[in-house]
């Protein structure tokens, strides 16, 4: 761990590999996140059966699935830091953005795998293969940034109220309704075929002005 | 005290009016009288949402908590006004549309702000400590106001809407009658001036609130 609370690269690897680390040692987390990720995909296919045919129902289904996983974890990051008392020493060995770029990064990371058990599973037991593959990890990978960038914020914030994990979900929820929007009507574009330009122009759009106002506002994070 | 008696008087004007003496538009019939109600509740749903996020930043800047009290209390009265403006609307829209809830673009925003409006409070009500609750209630502010432009005019703009828009389309603004217009107009002003009325309340109980806090 670097010493000098700077915001560099290194401070933000550092962050980002203690992140990794301490995850897995315990693992609890990515394990209950993909359990529930699966379990989610479960009950729905289940409940569903194939809809290889179906475009606006498996993009709506998709990214529900990958929504609620991802409202169940992502508060983790922080959370983990208070609960734990761990908050202010390692706010005394890096500055604010380097924690919470490695915590972005971590929640990537973190959606990432998520992503890489839950997307595979759930085209095979929908039977739909994606038409264009650039189109649709485009979207996955958009979504997924906006997605950890709205979460990363808002859990820094929710980490320090009463009841912590609790108010992550209703909180983060609005800001997460346009990546909504834009990711489902998107996906539901490139599996009738057609292009999804506007969608990820919009989610691209979204997730910059998202990490803008985060670097404007990282300062003002911690400050008692 | 002049001013609430005049906005007493101007409110019931512009109701009577609105019932009494404002045409009907023929497509609209009788709910064209909506229009009086729907339309300045959810102006003052946006304006009580601007006004309790550019307070927000400027608790950022300044840390006074004036503009914490401004931005809570306008976030307070936003939601019953959004209320206002989605209840109206779902009674509108199953006059004319056929059911209350049909998530068109305008209906998808205005809930939207609700859900925004309830996060922002319920966040405000988890937090005790009062320069804690403004600074977080503040950045939170801060990025539902990236946010918003979103969700108000970018999607109503990609997803078709039945959605009617006098204000913003210049078409329906010169083919409205001039007795609706002065109507529309009138009720406008009144709900702003209703607004800023019970902002002024709120922010003085939260300022005696604040002084009690210092004090205890």
């Amino acid at each position: 761990m670097p010493g000098d609370g700077s915001s560099s690269a290194a401070a933000v690897w550092a962050v980002l590999r203690k992140e990794c680390r301490s995850e897995w040692r315990t693992r609890w987390a990515l394990n209950s996140a993909l359990l529930f990720a699966v379990t989610s995909l479960t009950a729905v296919s289940f409940a569903v059966g194939r809809l290889g045919d179906r475009a606006d129902v498996l993009a709506a289904l998709l990214w529900v699935v990958l929504l609620f996983a991802a409202l169940a974890s992502l508060a983790h990051a922080f959370v983990r830091e208070v609960e734990g008392g761990t908050l202010t020493l390692l706010r005394l060995v890096a500055s604010p953005t380097a924690i919470a770029i490695g915590k972005l990064l971590f929640n990537l990371l973190f959606l990432g795998l998520i992503e890489v058990v839950t997307v595979p599973l759930f085209l095979l037991l929908m039977g739909a293969p994606p038409p264009s593959w650039p189109a649709f990890l485009g979207l996955l990978a958009l979504g997924s940034l906006a997605l950890a960038a709205a979460a990363t914020l808002v859990g820094a914030v929710i980490s320090q109220t009463r009841g912590r994990g609790a108010l992550f979900a209703g909180a983060s929820f609005p800001l997460l309704l346009p990546v909504l929007a834009a990711a489902v009507s998107g996906t539901r574009a490139q599996w009738a075929g057609g292009p999804p330009t506007a969608e990820l122009r919009l989610l691209a759009a979204y997730a910059t002005a998202l990490l803008a106002i985060s670097a404007l506002l990282v300062d003002h994070l911690w400050e008692d | 005290m002049i001013w609430r008696g005049l906005l007493l008087v101007w409110m019931a004007a512009g109701i009577l009016a609105a019932f009494l003496w404002a045409p009907l538009v023929p497509v609209l019939g009788e709910t064209t009288r909506v229009l009086y109600f729907h339309i300045p509740t959810a102006w003052v749903t946006v304006l009580a949402l601007g006004w309790s996020m550019v307070h927000s930043l400027l608790y950022l800047r300044r840390r006074d908590f004036e503009h914490d009290h401004h931005a809570a209390a306008a976030a307070e009265i936003g939601l019953l006004y959004c209320i206002a403006a989605t209840v109206s609307g779902a009674i509108w829209a199953k006059a004319m549309w056929g059911s209350y809830w049909n998530w068109d673009p305008r209906e998808t925003s205005i809930f939207f702000l609700l859900l925004l409006y309830g996060a922002y409070l319920a966040l405000r009500g988890a937090i005790e400590d009062p320069e804690r609750r403004a600074r977080l209630a503040a950045i939170y502010s801060a990025v539902a106001f990236v946010a918003v432009p979103f969700l108000i005019f970018v999607v109503p703009r990609i997803y078709f809407s039945l959605h009617p828009d006098p204000i913003i389309n210049p078409r329906g603004k010169v083919d409205m009658d001039p007795r609706i217009r002065l109507v529309f107009s009138s009720m406008l002003l009144g709900f702003t001036g209703l607004f800023l009325w019970m902002l002024s309340l709120r922010v003085r109980v939260a300022r005696v609130e604040r002084r009690r806090f210092i004090e205890s």
